[in-house]
């Protein structure tokens, strides 16, 4: 895994094959493993068969004789208990009480003892040599005499070191063509299973890069997901698309208006003598001129609030502040039109982050929208928690079904205006910038229009 | 007499220690052994090593129990192949080969009395101290192909092939025939009890080692062996303790004809007595082998397997067979008295005593003492149903 992952771009067919070849690995390891134990024992209980027949050779053979335990040994006893392996043997027999009868090496009587069977066995170690010790408490029942006794028989373990090997050999090679055959059956999985994806990818990489078509191909149902998000995404930047298509068609609409406005006046004027008529003209052009600029101004602006990419840097300051510094721009504009501008700010500051030009910009443009859509009366406000800065007026308002539609660019609720129809768009931009929702309610009294920014509690 | 002896011993109390029992056994065992009756004072042999060779010298001690003429021989030859080992010899009666060998087992000293190779015809005891771990294997390629019969886990190394063998007095044959096999002898006893009376001699079980596990290996092969003690005891058979006893009383005239001498022994003697003829019977035949193994504590491993290997070459056993009297082993030898001339003339009647855990049984003191009564019994009815009623004599 950390492989896949230290060599740059990380394979997903590497990392399944090793998510599932790890594990299988561990697993054949416990096997192997498992194995092993399983011959050992397995050999163990064919050779102590042995120590049990040899054993029981020898008690047999255990009489009491002159007030002591004699032993006829029979060769045959002791020859049963080598194989081919020939093994080291060693036998003795203990009394009750443990003393040493007679044998050819003092055997230990065994780590621990099993009550009831009558024969135990016991892995030792004997001067060195590793043996397997067979101990069988047995009993003269004589007619007079009731002794107990212990043959104690051992070998050492080559020949069931033999035959362990070679069972393990066995199933060491079933586990080999086992192993063998899960590792092709897990590559063959992982390709097929991978193989929709390369024919997304191909796709996906066969395409015309303009296209915004959906992408249609039969997908097994965890990919499907992705092609459904992907086809959203497209579907996504096909709207986007189209939005721009059509602002840059409004756009270079309303240029052109005021434009063609200008070489009209101009040509009109070229053919009077008038000076008089010519400064009329030249007049009324520089008015033309000055809001054609400052439609290109706001055009601008609103490209570069759109512009994701370009996102300023946001400072806390104060809102109260940013309403007082509007309300005094704008407030020779009202004065001269005979409007009644007002700020209420509460007490403590209101502190968010935001960017200032931009927060002033847009209370200008709300009060100037204000004023040119008839009010007589705008109060510029400061709501503490939530933050939030409210422009109201008493003018005539917008209706219900209307207050979505007039934040589209050139939107003009009416079309003689002198407005651009870009002012509400401009602050819904600055808005989505400072991460604050744009608005628009009913005037706390009579008709007119309240325009709520409400910033979010998330001032990050 | 022996019998009085044996009945009178002392028995054993349980709370004994066993060891001690041990060397009273091998003592019994081993004082009577025939290499060990003449431990002659030359008991040690030398060799020097040539400092002229360009390997590294090295030393070797071997324990052995063969007298020094009969492993002379072998020592020059392997002294001549390997000039740059100095090699030590030293002669024990196999009771000391074993207390030598137990006193220093497990310690690896620079001592000079340890063992790097040990020889004895005891079996059992060879046999015992391998089995309990005190030899090193060997795995050159003369010792993997060494018989199976001659070997043990590729420690322990059956280096001779010594029948056990019947000797006879030419004239007894002249008179009653010849005899070659134990039937033709269990007849001779019971037919002619009266002529052979005191003229037949054997191993006393009781105090010669040999006798006994040659006693208790004929026990295991036939029953009938009993019939034969039985045989035996009705010709008042004379127990004596070594095969040099026997040869000189059957060279003297004392004794017509000697049961299970062995062989390696009789074959030199008979070479200089042409009145004597050796038997190996056909019926079956006990066969007797030296071991030898590398002790694991051995000093010098590297001599020590180099002189073993010897032994087991073709060029070791052709000393074996051709300069000494005992038979050699290895297969391609088919000289006199080797392994392969026996098998071929008896073939299946040939039985080399086991390398198997029953020699532990031959060295348990139960058993003996069970074996032993069992052939004092049998010997003793033998003498009694021919002294007091030979109607009821069984016949065969």
């Amino acid at each position: 895994m950390t492989a896949a992952r230290t060599s740059a771009p990380a394979s997903l067919y590497r990392r399944l094959l090793a998510w599932l070849l790890l594990p299988l690995l561990g697993l054949g390891a416990l096997m192997l493993a498992q194995a092993y134990i399983g011959a050992r024992e397995a050999s163990d209980r064919a050779f102590d068969r042995l120590l049990e027949a040899s054993s029981l050779a020898i008690a047999e053979q255990v009489k009491w004789q002159g007030d002591r335990l004699w032993l006829d040994l029979p060769p045959a006893a002791l020859e049963m208990l080598t194989t081919d392996a020939e093994e080291r043997v060693f036998y003795a027999i203990y009394n009750a009480s443990g003393d040493y009868i007679t044998g050819s090496a003092r055997l230990p009587s065994g780590p621990e003892r099993s009550s009831g069977k009558p024969l135990h066995y016991a892995d030792i170690t004997w001067h060195g040599l590793p043996l397997r010790l067979g101990i069988r408490a047995a009993q003269i029942d004589d007619w007079s005499q009731r002794e107990r006794f212990e043959v104690r028989v051992a070998h050492t373990r080559e020949g069931r070191e033999r035959l362990t090997l070679s069972l393990f050999q066995g199933s060491l090679a079933r586990l080999a063509l086992m192993a063998l055959l899960a590792v092709g059956v897990v590559m063959l999985a992982i390709r097929s299973a991978l193989a929709p994806l390369t024919r997304l990818r191909r796709a996906i990489r066969e395409r015309d890069p303009r296209t915004l078509t959906p992408l249609e191909l039969p997908l097994p149902r965890e990919l499907a997901e992705l092609r459904e998000s992907l086809n959203e995404l497209l579907a996504r930047m096909r709207r986007v698309r189209a939005n721009q298509e059509r602002f840059i068609g409004d756009a270079s609409h309303q240029l052109r208006t005021p434009l063609a406005g200008l070489s009209a006046r101009a040509e009109l004027a070229l053919r009077q003598d008038d000076p008089d008529i010519w400064h009329a003209a030249l007049q009324a052009m520089g008015a033309t001129s000055t809001s054609a600029a400052r439609l290109a101004t706001q055009l601008l602006s609103l490209t570069r609030l759109n512009n994701p990419e370009a996102t300023a840097e946001l400072r806390p300051l104060d809102l109260s502040e940013i309403a007082r510094a509007a309300t005094r721009n704008a407030l020779g504009t009202c004065h001269r039109a005979g409007i009644d501008l007002g700020v209420e700010t509460p007490q403590a500051p209101v502190s968010v982050a935001g960017i200032d030009w931009q927060l002033e910009e847009a209370l200008g443009n709300l009060i100037d929208n204000a004023r040119r859509y008839g009010a007589t009366r705008i109060t510029v406000r400061v709501l503490d928690a939530p933050a939030t800065l409210e422009v109201e007026d008493d003018g005539p308002g917008i209706a219900a079904d209307q207050r979505l539609v007039v934040l589209r660019p050139f939107h003009r609720i009416h079309q003689d205006g002198a407005g651009s129809g870009l002012g509400l768009a401009i602050v819904d931009g600055i808005a989505r910038t400072h991460r604050a929702r744009l608005s628009l309610h009913d005037a706390h009294q009579g008709s007119g229009l309240r325009v709520a920014l409400t910033f979010s509690r998330d001032r990050s | 007499m022996t019998i009085r002896r044996l009945i009178g011993r002392p028995r054993q109390r349980a709370g004994r220690r066993s060891w001690l029992v041990l060397i009273w056994l091998a003592a019994v065992w081993l004082t009577s052994t025939p290499v060990v009756a003449q431990n002659s004072p030359d008991a040690q042999l030398h060799y020097a090593s040539s400092p002229a060779s360009d390997t590294a010298a090295s030393r070797l001690v071997v324990h052995g129990a063969l007298d020094v003429p009969l492993i002379e021989p072998l020592l020059d030859d392997f002294h001549r192949r390997y000039p740059h080992i100095e090699l030590t010899y030293r002669n024990f009666t196999t009771l000391e080969i074993y207390r030598t060998f137990m006193s220093n087992a497990g310690e690896v000293d620079a001592n000079e009395a340890t063992a790097d190779v040990v020889m004895s015809s005891a079996m059992p005891w060879q046999y015992r101290l391998a089995n309990d771990g005190y030899a090193q294997p060997l795995y050159s390629e003369s010792a993997r192909n060494w018989p199976d019969w001659a070997r043990w886990r590729q420690e322990l190394f059956g280096i001779t092939f010594e029948p056990i063998v019947i000797v006879y007095r030419r004239e007894l044959a002249e008179r009653f025939g010849a005899v070659e096999s134990h039937a033709d002898l269990l007849a001779l006893l019971e037919r002619e009890s009266e002529a052979l009376r005191g003229r037949v001699v054997t191993y006393d079980p009781a105090s010669s080692g040999v006798g006994y596990t040659y006693a208790i290996e004929e026990a295991r092969l036939s029953p009938r062996y009993w019939e034969l003690v039985a045989a035996l005891g009705s010709v008042d058979a004379e127990l004596v303790g070594t095969t040099r006893e026997m040869l000189v009383g059957l060279a003297e005239g004392r004794y017509s004809i000697g049961y299970n001498l062995l062989g390696s022994y009789a074959r030199g003697f008979v070479r200089d007595h042409p009145e004597l003829t050796i038997a190996v019977p056909d019926d079956y035949a006990l066969v007797m082998q030296r071991l030898a193994f590398i002790a694991r504590s051995a000093n010098n491993p590297r001599a020590a397997k180099l002189f073993l290997d010897y032994l087991l070459s073709e060029a070791g056993q052709r000393v074996i067979s051709e300069q000494t009297p005992l038979g050699a082993v290895h297969p391609a030898l088919k000289g006199d008295g080797s392994a392969s001339a026996l098998r071929a003339r008896l073939g299946g009647a040939l039985r080399p005593i086991p390398l198997s855990p029953g020699l532990l049984a031959t060295l348990d003191d139960l058993k003996r003492q069970a074996l032993l009564s069992r052939w004092m019994r049998e010997f003793r009815r033998g003498a009694a149903t021919q002294n007091t009623h030979p109607s009821l004599r069984k016949t065969p």
